[in-house]
């Protein structure tokens, strides 16, 4: 390992690209991904618990709205976001407009739907049974809540990395709220792995932009591949 | 009216569990009519019917899963849906659950027995629980007594997919019996279960009414509210169309549909 790490950095050394460059935009892409993901699960489960064990008029509106959510277009959700945040919109005074915090909020909107929906289609397929048996033995709410969770783990692990996937391969939204910066240094600002290789290829830097996407590949092949572990064929 | 009166006849003492008067229905079609019967700690209360008779909503009646339409389900007297959430919450925690499917969770057997009594637990503790478990807790004793009743007392670690239809029920039982409820419900535990895995849990049903629990088994199967009932219920279309002792139900019934029930006939 020891003797490997000077041949792997040589050979980064000899792509074309500054590595410098390359690795703050993997770390805005990871974090703005990462962030609007775990926020979007936070949300995620407690609503699709709420809705998929309680019977309230409308329900079947708001599961049609959560799935509908699912394959919104980017750059709506973009489009929309950046009304949010702009100096007219409701977070004005936030000053969000092309920031990471913009991006993170677009990104919650796309993965939200992702996750409540295959949340809810993973604790709604818990056996009733499995429910009773936890109220039986004395569960409160909670309890059964919990037990519910847990006996729907792996497909609510499934929703959870097919919203990262959904975030971290969108190109659309954060184009349009994070503004694809990158500083006067040549570190990313708002530049995540898509929006970079949107712009390497649009100058004709054709081996950049092929690197930055085999890194995207290799992520979002990383992610389906835990989803196929963790799935094992249950899910 | 001595039936009205056997009925009634634990309804108010102490260490029982009763119902009275229960109404109960879905979509507007009434399942249970009037139905007022009690079970005394340490003895066991056999429900007989045929199939879609109400068996099932009665049990969860009892058990507390939903308050009834009309009539009273009472503890120790006391009548749990007038008392408030935290009182209704330890009334459940007195009674023990075993249903027709062995509803098991996924993960160990020792998991599944440990549940209810992890749950008893206030969060404080369960942290602290959390904690022991890896040091080696002090629930064992009852997790293992629990399996040693149903023959699964090497069996702890065992993932449950890999238990059979029988052992499955078998923890299923040792979980209900865990917490040690005063009140044991039975929902056809036995109807899927080739004969030794019944005999197990028909010998484990005798134990815990030995213990002093209260056990009432919803069952189809006659011969097996024959040998372990100390009192026989049968309902039809809902309702208690004979209720005695075991003995005296089975060979002498008032009712002229029980007695035919009781001879294997078809009834309506």
């Amino acid at each position: 390992m020891i003797a490997l790490e000077p041949t792997v950095l040589s050979l980064l050394g000899a792509f074309p690209f500054d590595r410098v460059y390359v690795e703050s935009i993997i770390y805005v892409s990871l974090y703005v991904s990462l962030t609007a993901v775990v926020l979007s699960t936070l949300a995620s489960i407690p609503i699709a618990l709420g809705v998929g064990f309680t019977d309230f008029p409308g329900k079947g509106f708001v599961i049609a709205v959560i799935n509908t959510g699912m394959g919104f277009p980017s750059v709506v959700v973009g489009l929309l976001v950046l009304f949010l945040v702009s100096n007219q919109g409701p977070l004005g005074p936030l000053d969000l407009v092309f920031t990471k915090e913009a991006m993170i909020i677009s990104q919650f909107v796309l993965a939200f739907p992702v996750i409540t929906g295959v949340t809810l289609a993973a604790v709604t397929s818990v056996e009733d049974g499995v429910r009773d048996a936890a109220y039986a033995m004395g569960g409160t709410r909670v309890d059964v809540a919990l037990v519910t969770v847990k006996e729907a783990r792996y497909g609510i692990a499934t929703g959870i990395l097919a919203g990262l996937g959904r975030a971290i391969s969108e190109v659309g939204s954060v184009l349009i709220v994070g503004g694809n910066i990158a500083s006067a240094d040549g570190t990313a600002i708002t530049r995540t792995l898509t929006t970079a290789i949107q712009l390497e290829a649009r100058q004709g830097r054709f081996d950049t932009a092929l690197i930055l996407g085999a890194i995207l590949v290799t992520i979002v092949l990383s992610i389906n591949a835990i989803v196929l572990r963790l799935g094992g064929g249950r899910v | 009216m001595a039936q009205r009166a056997e009925q009634h006849r634990a309804s108010d003492s102490r260490g029982a569990i009763s119902i009275a008067d229960v109404t109960h229905g879905f979509d507007g079609e009434s399942v249970l009519t009037d139905v007022s019967l009690s079970v005394d700690r340490g003895e066991t209360l056999a429900v007989i019917g045929p199939s879609g008779t109400g068996k099932t909503t009665l049990l969860r009646l009892l058990s507390l899963f939903q308050r009834p339409d009309e009539g009273t389900v009472a503890i120790d007297g006391h009548d749990v849906w007038e008392r408030p959430e935290r009182d209704r919450l330890a009334a459940r925690r007195r009674i023990g659950m075993v249903f027709q499917s062995a509803n098991l969770f996924d993960g160990s057997v020792h998991g599944n027995v440990s549940y209810g009594l992890r749950i008893r637990r206030d969060w404080r503790d369960r942290l602290s629980g959390w904690v022991s478990a890896l040091l080696g807790s002090e629930i064992e004793p009852q997790v293992e007594r629990a399996l040693a009743q149903v023959g699964l007392a090497e069996n702890a670690d065992r993932n449950v997919g890999s238990l059979s239809g029988g052992e499955a029920q078998r923890v299923a039982f040792a979980r209900a019996l865990a917490y040690d409820p005063d009140f044991l419900f039975l929902d056809e535990p036995t109807s899927d279960l080739d004969p030794r895995n019944t005999a197990v849990i028909e010998d484990a049903i005798d134990a815990a009414r030995e213990d002093g629990l209260g056990v009432v088994i919803a069952t189809h199967d006659m011969h097996q509210a024959e040998r372990i009932a100390d009192r026989v219920a049968v309902l039809l279309n809902g309702e208690v169309i004979e209720l005695g002792p075991a003995e005296r139900v089975f060979e002498n019934p008032r009712d002229r549909r029980a007695q035919k029930f009781i001879d294997g006939e078809l009834v309506y």
